[in-house]
């Protein structure tokens, strides 16, 4: 098949849109004309403000009683005027508001407050993806958060817009320099396979791939490699919400295992013509150093080492000791380059407006974020969206159509110097020398710095566009098609110039080497569907059919060069003397799938959903790329059993429960494929051909099989409202890379494993309306997860590859330790428990003991208080676990230490903490010290609780008529409670620099 | 607009009958560009020969004989008494320095991992030209014959560096996933029947620039596989076999030995790219001070005689006025050169002599051993060896391989061993050495995936 066709035919389609689109507008002026023509007819006019109490409500839609077509809503200043017949009774209702029934009575101005309604937040449709439930109605699990929460956040990933505001949804920063991704963890992990547990993200209806984009030969500040969720724009998103049960995935079928996110970008309401726009800046700076050596402690340690190791004479090397070195000198070094504040600026703007049947959201951003290193280093990230709803006069045709384009240039030193920063000596030189340059000490050190000069830049464009068109064939059977694009560029470089060696070296341009990485990706899905709804015995049935066809590729570049004459030419590949080609693909990923769903509600008492689908994934081997997914979803209201009725305390009551399969396909594209891969590399004039890999064709689909059961309570018009969910999630046939012994020539094998990986957890939510007057509301929700993740089942685990990394009935993410004892109060050296009673400390015998580095139980409690013009919301985000501690390497050698290590043992008797310092020489102390960092001693407290977020909100009182002034104060990680010694305690990487802590000023205007 | 509302409802309505009628092949995909099924690439010469020439190359940049820093030429160095390290601690030398070696070692896992890929790489040339139908019958000997000697070349780096191994003839990874070890002896009996089967398969004509083992280039290893194995009449007689062919192979001047046209080169590794010279080159050459990565040792440099050309001629001398530093110099690109000058050389005449020397004397044909010693010294400049007895000879052949191979893959470590001498030498010198130090330890992720390689070597 020509995928180039495919792409052309892609961007016809969307003009044909466009051109529809622009016929669609005509429409606006026929429906207006219209409407001149049957207000003639029309006596009385009325107008009025709508307001809560205190505040004009815009957007708030007041019909009239048993008249259609009349409906109007309000402008910006909760202001609305109408023509009607002076008896009738406008109907006035608002999302979050009780619906008001007015008589007019004759009147000309009719001001009209409405109160507020909890219950109603039962009514809120909920997106499941192919569908939309009613909150009250749902039978899946599903979590949400709405553009209400993510604006008070100043924070550029949408990930990071979730932390600790979702039951089960476990989120963790990989890094505090921006352009930098995150791990997320729904449910916990599934899969052994430690990057085949993404969720599935979903744009608008439109699969948006979150596989990396970068290259290791380029994105070395990052613990990761890029990521293209960075692309996305949390402002111009309304609600991302969150499908985690097997009534709620499983109609996505081999892609759900892991849950979806569902991302809904905002949309245009019909009124006046609207400008909105939010200007904010901000700093960020790191949250916690770790406590290190000072000059006195680090060079103590380094002579009692020297004593230690009976060592008379310094080495001309030890130039931190033998005089070479100013041993006066102290630098922190954390704070040197580490220290600095990260300027956040950040621009919104938007227009949205419509009549009745078009309306239109236009909105843009641009931000900038420089980072805490020193230097200049910029990301940047700017981009548009635009947004169309459109149905006709008669309400049978629909158009969605949302296209979203976000382009991000970064650049940043290709080396995080947070290493540095915590291993230089601290009586190390001075960075620069007076006159400017950068100081060398004679050669006697590699100053950091040298890296401000090797540099990653990444610029990156996507665009992710959508169309929905949906006909009312017959009432109440609808034809729908989603139809979705996307494309994805990722240009990125690594440059590593001479000029990062010490000149003294006379190191030449021709040794300066780039790296360069491209990606371009891009997608189509096509979706058709049909709905049909009926009322049938006394119930509602919902039916949805539908199939998917998705194709993907992606072209991948990876180049290297070196040997230029100028390091200003390193950007210019013509100018190196030799270049090389590392990876140039093209890869092929295409999906099939056909699903359904059927629902019946009963009275909105019982209700049924049943989903099923069918996918074939190419991904798989001939034979293996069909299976099979369903899934059945039950919910009873029994809160609308006539029995409840007459109670006023208690207001909603549900149960509800899901069991069904889902399946995982994140393998990779044709692993199953026996090739050979162009390497790339030169013998004699032949570029070579190299075993991709082992062969095994044989693999299939991993399936999680999830079962949920939950309740729902609300109290009180449910101003107090709580759900507790508990779920299992098994999968197995687990689709892993296999570790193998090197003597087959790899060391991983892609194969199905019989093993199964078990996630239980109970998820708690609780939100509460405390308080509730005119002027003064007190909200309070919680979420907490206790999640436990469990090897079930794992036949020959013995003889297995992963019978030193897995234990039967532990989670998947343990360490096997050694076991700690202590250090030996005669050689002074750490000791550990010699479990097989050798004599020795051996592997893997006496390293069996187990730590569980899963979180215990995570969760946040968010408040919200709002007194007339001024609200204020903050979260705290709590999370219970262990983590290792910040290994620094064997104490005495030349590298700093932390403080802590300074009480360390230096004669016969001493019973001290930590082992005795070495210089290197004393191979006892060395292999200890590395056998102390796989030890449970390595292991500590890293729980925390953190002021994830706070916000401030004051909204100007003006006495413009159409404008509003907000000013908002943000900040992200302000506080931090933990007993973690070193550093953030919310880290993945070692080396890397944690998450910031950010606080933003700014103003919004909207008129 | 009704028309094109009805265009729509047209086209909703094809898009669901549509996929009704399903279509498996959907998701049938093309192969991507850059791969090629396996049975294709055995099927026309050209893409054979470049499936083996890549094993060529991958032994060149990755693994134990690659010239890089992490190969052996280094890391033994530093190991013995070849080199000074001048790293900064964290750096992957360290370890091999203060002969601390741990299981867990990358360097080490990385020697093991890419050492058997490149086993497997040429195990699959064998077994895809067994399958092969396109190929001639010569062209099949030749990529076969290739594919043993590397075979067992790798064999013999492993079994010298680890001792005791698994010997892998397939591809099969459910076989080879629960190999267990050999017993040393085993080892040397495979790589000699491989590299018998070479022989018979190999050309004997020279090939451009030495760049692809001929039969004397396996006779070459088959010669060095039996001295390590302490065969000397084999070992004397097959190192015979390719000395004898003086219109071929010829002892150089000491300015040329390692230029790419070289004479005294048996097989050398090309450098990929037209201009590159050699790793080792630019590894090892600095020209300020204190040196950033290695040094020559001092013990070394002091060892040879002053008028040793090879003291004069092969390492270079860096001072900042009170201290003086050297490096190898035996090759002298450190850059590349419009036109390649140097490649790296893997088997050379005057390891032949020596190997035949050693021989020799070991079976105590004394003279015809000195008589091969001398002509290595006087290559250098040096006077014939004054040694008299057997013990005496077998001393200084030992001293002369020191002063001959330096950081040339780690001969200097395979001698102290065979010579029993390891613990002789390196005990005063090195503050880290232990008896245990000999052999390398297993690496620990091969013996958690594969507990039939346990136990641990000695002293891990």
């Amino acid at each position: 098949m020509n995928n180039f066709s495919f792409y052309k035919d892609g961007k016809a389609l969307y003009c044909l849109f466009f051109i529809w689109l622009s016929f669609s507008f005509s429409s606006i002026f026929a429906k207006s004309s219209d409407r001149n023509y049957t207000s003639f007819f029309q006596q009385h006019k009325v107008q009025g403000t709508v307001t809560d109490g205190t505040n004009p409500l815009p957007g708030v839609t007041i019909a009239i009683k048993n008249k259609k077509n009349n409906i109007v809503i309000t402008d910006y200043s909760g202001q609305f005027s109408l023509s009607t017949s002076p008896f009738d009774t406008l109907v006035v209702s608002y999302m979050g508001f009780k619906t008001a029934l007015v008589p007019i009575q004759g009147r000309s101005v009719v001001n009209i407050i409405l109160s507020y309604d909890t219950t109603t937040l039962q009514e809120v449709k909920v997106n499941a993806g192919y569908y939309s439930v009613k909150e009250s109605e749902r039978t899946g699990s599903i979590a949400r958060i709405t553009s209400k929460d993510i604006e008070t956040q100043p924070v550029t990933n949408v990930l990071a817009t979730m932390q600790g505001r979702m039951a089960g949804v476990n989120i963790i920063q990989n890094t505090g320099v921006p352009g930098g991704g995150f791990d997320i963890k729904i449910r916990g992990q599934n899969s052994i396979r430690s990057e085949g547990n993404a969720p599935l993200y979903i744009i608008d209806g439109v699969p948006f791939a979150s596989d990396p984009i970068g290259s290791n030969y380029t994105g070395t500040t990052f613990p990761n490699v890029t990521s293209p969720l960075n692309s996305i724009n949390p402002d111009s998103i309304e609600s991302i919400e969150i499908l985690k049960d097997a009534d709620a995935t499983s109609i996505y079928g081999s892609r759900g295992a892991n849950g979806v996110v569902l991302i809904t970008t905002k949309k245009g309401k019909a009124g006046k013509t609207k400008f909105s726009i939010t200007a904010s800046t901000g700093t960020g700076t790191v949250t916690k150093f770790l406590k290190l050596m000072d000059t006195n402690q680090y060079l103590a340690m380094r002579k009692q080492a020297f004593i230690n190791d009976g060592l008379t004479e310094y080495n001309f090397w030890d130039y931190d000791i033998n005089g070479t070195w100013d041993q006066n000198r102290y630098t922190d070094w954390q704070k040197e380059l580490l220290g600095g504040t990260a300027q956040i600026t950040d621009l919104q703007g938007s227009i949205s407006g419509g009549s009745d049947n078009t309306q239109f959201l236009f909105s843009g951003s641009y931000h900038t974020e420089s980072t805490v290193f020193v230097g200049d280093f910029l990301y940047k990230k700017g981009g548009g969206q635009l947004n169309i709803n459109h149905h006709s006069n008669d309400q049978k045709f629909r158009l969605t159509f949302s296209a979203g384009l976000n382009a991000q240039k970064n650049d940043q030193p290709s080396y995080d110097f947070s290493y540095d920063a915590r291993a230089l000596p601290p009586n190390a030189p001075a960075l620069y020398l007076p006159n400017g340059e950068l100081n060398w000490e004679n050669g006697t050190w590699e100053n950091p710095l040298r890296n401000l000069n090797t540099k990653f830049e990444s610029a990156t464009n996507d665009l992710v566009a959508n169309t929905v068109l949906s006909y009312e064939l017959l009432p109440e059977l609808v034809l729908k098609s989603n139809l979705g694009y996307t494309n994805l560029n990722n240009k990125e470089t690594r440059v590593i110039p001479s000029t990062i060696y010490n000149p003294a070296y006379n190191v030449s341009p021709a040794n300066s080497v780039i790296f360069l990485n491209s990606t371009d990706r891009s997608s189509w899905i096509i979706e058709p569907q049909i709905n049909w709804k009926k009322e049938l015995w006394g119930g509602k049935i919902d039916f949805l059919a539908g199939a998917t066809f998705q194709n993907q590729t992606t072209d991948r570049n990876i180049q290297t060069a070196t040997g230029f004459s100028s390091n200003s030419l390193i950007y210019d590949l013509s100018a190196a003397s030799i270049t090389r080609i590392l990876l140039n693909d093209e890869t092929q990923y295409k999906y099939q799938a056909f699903f359904g769903r059927l629902n019946y509600n009963w009275q909105q008492r019982y209700i049924v959903n049943l989903t099923a689908r069918r996918d074939g994934s190419s991904r798989f081997g001939p034979g293996n790329q069909f299976a099979n997914f369903g899934a059945i979803g039950a919910a009873w209201l029994f809160s609308n059993e006539t029995f409840f009725h007459d109670n006023s305390w208690f207001t909603f009551g549900k149960i509800r429960a899901s069991y069904g399969t889902t399946g995982n396909d994140q393998i990779g594209d044709y692993q199953f494929l026996n090739t050979y891969t162009t390497s790339g590399v030169l013998y004699n004039g032949t570029v070579g051909l190299r075993p991709s890999r082992l062969f095994n064709p044989d693999f299939g689909w991993e399936t999680n099989k999830k079962l949920e059961v939950a309740m729902e309570l609300g109290f009180l018009q449910d101003r107090i409202f709580t759900t507790a969910a508990w779920y299992q999630n098994r999968s197995s046939n687990q689709l892993v890379g296999v570790p193998l012994p090197g003597t087959t020539g790899f060391t991983v094998l892609q194969s199905n494993l019989d093993a199964t990986v078990e996630n239980t957890g109970l998820e708690l939510t609780l939100r509460t309306l405390n308080f509730k007057g005119s002027s003064f509301n007190w909200t309070t929700s919680l979420n907490l997860t206790f999640a436990k993740n469990k090897l079930l089942h794992f036949p020959g685990l013995e003889s297995s590859p992963y019978n030193q990394q897995y234990r039967i009935g532990q989670p998947l993410n343990i360490e096997l330790l050694y076991k700690y004892k202590g250090v030996n109060s005669q050689t002074g050296v750490y000791e550990f428990e010699d479990l097989n009673k050798d004599g020795k400390i051996s592997f893997p015998d006496d390293q069996q003991t187990i730590a569980d580095l899963n979180p215990k139980y995570y969760g946040g409690l968010q408040n919200q208080f709002s007194y007339e013009n001024l609200t204020l919301d903050f979260l705290f985000q709590f999370v219970k676990q262990k983590n290792r501690t910040y290994p620094m390497g064997p104490a005495g050698m030349m590298s700093n230490q932390q403080a802590r290590i300074a009480d360390s043992w230096t004669q016969q008797g001493d019973v001290k903490p930590y082992q005795i310092a070495t210089t290197g020489y004393n191979s006892d102390a060395l292999t200890a010290d590395y056998l102390y960092s796989e030890s449970d001693a390595s292991i500590t407290d890293a729980s925390f609780i953190r002021l994830k977020n706070i916000s401030l909100t004051y909204n100007v009182p003006l006495h413009l008529k159409e404008m509003q002034c907000k000013i908002m104060l943000q900040g992200q990680n302000l506080l931090t409670f933990t007993k973690y010694d070193d550093g953030d305690p919310e880290f993945t990487s070692y080396g890397f620099l944690p998450p910031l802590k950010v606080i933003t000023a700014g103003i919004q205007l909207t008129f | 607009m009704k028309t094109i509302y009805h265009t729509t409802k047209f086209v909703l309505l094809f898009c669901i009958t549509a996929t009704t009628v399903s279509c498996d092949s959907f998701v049938e995909v093309d192969l991507p560009k850059s791969q090629l099924t396996s049975t294709a690439v055995f099927e026309d010469y050209a893409t054979a020969d470049a499936a083996l020439t890549d094993i060529y190359a991958n032994i060149r940049d990755t693994g134990i004989l690659s010239g890089e820093g992490y190969g052996i030429s280094n890391q033994l160095g530093n190991y013995t008494d070849e080199l000074t390290s001048n790293e900064n601690p964290g750096n992957t030398s360290i370890p091999f320095y203060n002969n601390a070696l741990l299981p867990s070692n990358t360097v080490v896992a990385g020697y093991w991992n890419s050492a058997y890929n490149q086993i497997y790489a040429a195990n699959a040339i064998i077994e895809g030209l067994q399958t092969s139908s396109s190929l001639s019958a010569e062209q099949k000997k030749q990529l076969k014959g290739e594919a043993l000697f590397i075979r067992s070349l790798l064999h013999l780096y492993l079994v010298n560096i680890f001792g005791d191994i698994p010997y892998i003839t397939q591809t099969d990874y459910k076989k080879n996933r629960v190999v267990t070890r050999m017993p040393s002896s085993k080892i040397y009996e495979s790589i000699i029947l491989d590299l018998e089967e070479a022989i018979l398969m190999l050309p004997a004509a020279d090939n451009l620039e030495r760049l692809r083992p001929n039969q004397s280039a396996a006779k070459a290893l088959m010669a060095r596989a039996y001295l390590y194995n302490n065969s000397y009449p084999e070992a004397s007689n097959l190192a015979s076999a390719v000395l004898n062919q003086e219109e071929r192979y010829l002892l150089e001047n000491i300015d040329t030995v390692f230029l790419i046209d070289s004479k005294e080169t048996i097989w050398q590794l090309q450098s990929g790219e037209s201009g590159r010279n050699t790793a080792e080159a630019s590894f090892f050459t600095f020209t300020s001070v204190p040196p950033p990565q290695v040094s020559l040792s001092y013990n070394l440099v002091n060892s040879f005689s002053d008028n040793d050309l090879r003291k004069t001629k092969w390492i270079k001398s860096v001072s900042n006025g009170t201290n003086v530093w050297y490096h190898p110099y035996k090759y002298k690109e450190n850059n590349a050169t419009a036109v390649s000058k140097e490649y790296s050389v893997v088997l050379r005449l005057g390891e032949l002599y020596l190997i035949r020397a050693e021989a020799r004397a070991r079976q105590g044909d004394l003279i015809g051993a000195k008589e091969d010693l001398n002509k290595i010294r006087k290559r250098a400049a040096l006077n014939d060896t004054d040694a008299i007895s057997k013990e005496e000879i077998l001393n200084s052949i030992l001293q002369e391989r020191r002063w001959e191979l330096f950081t040339e893959r780690g001969h200097r470590f395979f001698d102290l061993k065979r010579f029993a001498q390891l613990d002789a030498v390196l005990n005063g010198l090195k503050p880290g050495w232990n008896t245990t130090d000999k052999l390398f330890p297993i690496p620990q992720t091969e013996l958690s995936t594969n507990p039939n390689l346990r136990p641990q070597n000695p002293g891990y």
